[in-house]
C-alpha cells in the first residue's frame, strides 16, 4: 500500500526532515509512525498527501508513483486517502451531518446519497444524536469522532492520523483508537503518527519509530 | 451542474455572511458601470439627435433687394434640379418683418421705427438627408452663393461638425475613465473574494486533501464576483433610469424648444444586458483572479 525507496526531504536551511527513508506498509496493516517532536513523522504524512514533495527518493501509495501525478491525478489519488489531524480541522460554521456530508458533496456525490453515507458513518461513531449540533457544542473526543467519520465517509483505502489523540485525555485517547482498529478490521489501511508511547503499548501495532528523519527502530 | 449548483449556493451565503465587504464591491462595480452607462446614456442621446438634426438640416438663400423676379426663377429652377430639395419656400420681406415681430414680440415695437424693411426675402430649402451626407448639399449652396441677385446663402451645419466632434471627444474620455474604474472595481472585487477565501481557508484545504474538483474549489469565489457584478450592474442600471426620469423631469420643459424631448430614450434593452452581462464578467474575472492561486 505504502513504500518508500531512499525518501529524503531536505528544507532550505540544510535541514533534513527524513532522510534515505525505505520503509513499507502494507495493505489493510495497522501501523504506527512514532519518535520524539522534529522526528519527521508529520512532514512523512505530509509527502504522503502531497502537501509538500520529496527533495530525494520516490514514493508510491495504492499504486500512485506520487512524484509523477498530475494535478487530475493528485485529486483522483486523495480522493482514496482519509485524513484525520490533532485539531480536528472540522468546519465551525456547519453542523455535524453538514461536516461530514461536506466531503461527498464536494466531490459531486448526489444530495440523497451524501445524507445516507454521512448518517451511517455517523451511526458508527455513534454520535447519530448529534447531528444537528455545530463543532463548538462537542467535547473534544466527539469532535475526533466527527473527523474520524468525515474521513470514512468517503470509504478511503487508506486512512492518515496525525496525532489523533494529542488534545484528548487517555480514555478517549484509547477510545478512538478502537474505532481506528474497527476501521482496520473492515479492511483499510491505517497509519497514526503518535508520541503516545503508552497508547501504543496499548494497542500493540507494528511501529515504526523515527529520529532526526531517519528509521531507528521498527518493532 | 452540480458544481455550478454548489458555487451559487455557496456564494449566496459567502455574500450573506461577509454582506459588508460585498457591499463595498457591489458599490465599487456600480459606481464604474453608472459612468459607463451615463456616458452610453448621454451619447446614445446626442446621436440620436444628431442625426435627427441632420435629416432635418435646411439652408436660406438670401436675396439682394434689387434681385428680379427672373433671377429669382433662376434660382429656384436650379434649386428644383439639383435634386437637394425635399421642399422649398419663398419669404418676402413682409413675410421676414412678420416673422421677426412675431418670435421676438418684445422688440417689435423696435421695427415701428424703421424707415425701410431691412429684411431680405429668402428661399428657404429643406435639404434632403442623403445630399447632405454625400456633399451634393454642400455643393449647392458654392454654386447659389455666387448666383446673380444672391446676398448670402446661410447654411450651418459647422455647429453639427462641431457637436459631432464634442461627442467624439466626450466618448473618448468617459470611456477611458470608465475602464480605469472597471479595472479598479475588478481590483476592488478580487480582494472581498481574497477575503471570502481567507475566511474559508479551512474548508479550502479540506477540499484539497478531499481531491474535490477545481470547479467545486474555484467555482464559489468566481460566482461570488458574478453575483457581486450582476448586482451592481443593475443597481447602476436602477441610478441611472431614476437620475434620467428626474433629468427629463427637471430640464425638460426647458430643453423642449431645442429639443424633441419625446426622442430622448433611456438605454435600450440590449445595451442594458451587455452592461449587466459586462458587470458579471468582471466580477467573474476579478473572482477568478483572487481563486486561480488555490
Amino acid at each position: 500500500m505504502i513504500e518508500t525507496h531512499h525518501l529524503s526531504k531536505l528544507y532550505s536551511r540544510g535541514l533534513y526532515a527524513l532522510r534515505d527513508l525505505s520503509i513499507t506498509v502494507q495493505k489493510g496493516e495497522f501501523v504506527f509512525l512514532t519518535g520524539p517532536s522534529g522526528a519527521g513523522k508529520s512532514t512523512f504524512l505530509r509527502l504522503l498527501l502531497l502537501q509538500e514533495h520529496p527533495s530525494d527518493g520516490e514514493v508510491w501509495v495504492n499504486g500512485y508513483h506520487l512524484e509523477k501525478l498530475s494535478r487530475r491525478e493528485i485529486q483522483e489519488y486523495r480522493r482514496g486517502i482519509g485524513f484525520i489531524f490533532q485539531d480536528f480541522k472540522l468546519i465551525p460554521t456547519r453542523t455535524v451531518l453538514e461536516n461530514i456530508s461536506f466531503v461527498p458533496e464536494v466531490l459531486g456525490v448526489p444530495v440523497a446519497q451524501q445524507r445516507r453515507r454521512a448518517f451511517q458513518v455517523l451511526k458508527w461513531v455513534g454520535l447519530q444524536h448529534r447531528i444537528n449540533a455545530f463543532p463548538t457544542e462537542l467535547s473534544g473526543g466527539e469532535q475526533q469522532r466527527i473527523a474520524i467519520a468525515r474521513a470514512l465517509v468517503n470509504e478511503p483505502a487508506l486512512i492518515l492520523a496525525d496525532e489523533p489523540t494529542g488534545n484528548l485525555d487517555p480514555d478517549l485517547s484509547l477510545e478512538i483508537m478502537n474505532l481506528l482498529r474497527e476501521v482496520n478490521a473492515g479492511g483499510t489501511t491505517v497509519l497514526v503518527a503518535t508520541h503516545d508511547r503508552e497508547l501504543i503499548r496499548l494497542v500493540g501495532r507494528r511501529t515504526i519509530t523515527l529520529d532526526q528523519g531517519r528509521v531507528v527502530e521498527v518493532a | 451542474m452540480r458544481a455550478l449548483e454548489y458555487s451559487f449556493r455557496e456564494a449566496v451565503h459567502s455574500l450573506w455572511r461577509a454582506r459588508g465587504s460585498s457591499l463595498f464591491a457591489v458599490v465599487a462595480i456600480a459606481l464604474a458601470l453608472l459612468v459607463l452607462g451615463g456616458l452610453l446614456l448621454v451619447t446614445s442621446n446626442v446621436e440620436r439627435l444628431v442625426a435627427q438634426w441632420s435629416t432635418a438640416a435646411e439652408f436660406s438663400v438670401y436675396l439682394r433687394d434689387d434681385a428680379t423676379s427672373e433671377q429669382r426663377g433662376a434660382l429656384e429652377g436650379l434649386i428644383d434640379e439639383s435634386g437637394v430639395a425635399a421642399g422649398r419656400q419663398y419669404v418676402s420681406k413682409a413675410e421676414a418683418l412678420g416673422r421677426f415681430r412675431r418670435d421676438f414680440a418684445e422688440l417689435a415695437s423696435l421695427t415701428a421705427s424703421f424707415e425701410q424693411n431691412p429684411f431680405p426675402a429668402s428661399v428657404e430649402v429643406r435639404v434632403r438627408p442623403e445630399t447632405y451626407q454625400d456633399g451634393r448639399a454642400e455643393a449647392l449652396v458654392t454654386r447659389l452663393a455666387s448666383a446673380p441677385g444672391v446676398a448670402d446663402v446661410r447654411y450651418d451645419r459647422d455647429w453639427l461638425v462641431r457637436v459631432t466632434a464634442g461627442l467624439d471627444a466626450v466618448r473618448g474620455v468617459g470611456f477611458a475613465l470608465g475602464l480605469v474604474m472597471i479595472v479598479a472595481a475588478a481590483f476592488t472585487v478580487a480582494t472581498v473574494v481574497r477575503l471570502a477565501l481567507h475566511q474559508r481557508r479551512d474548508e479550502i484545504e479540506i477540499m484539497q486533501l478531499v481531491g474535490s474538483p477545481y470547479s467545486f474549489i474555484r467555482g464559489p469565489f468566481v460566482v461570488e464576483g458574478l453575483l457581486q457584478g450582476g448586482v451592481g450592474a443593475l443597481v447602476a442600471l436602477a441610478l441611472l433610469w431614476l437620475g434620467f426620469r428626474a433629468a427629463l423631469g427637471w430640464w425638460g420643459g426647458s430643453l423642449a424648444p431645442v429639443v424633441d424631448t419625446g426622442s430622448l430614450h433611456f438605454l435600450p434593452l440590449q445595451l442594458a444586458t451587455w452592461l449587466v452581462a459586462g458587470g458579471m464578467a468582471v466580477g467573474a474575472l476579478g473572482g477568478l483572479a483572487a481563486a486561480r492561486n488555490i
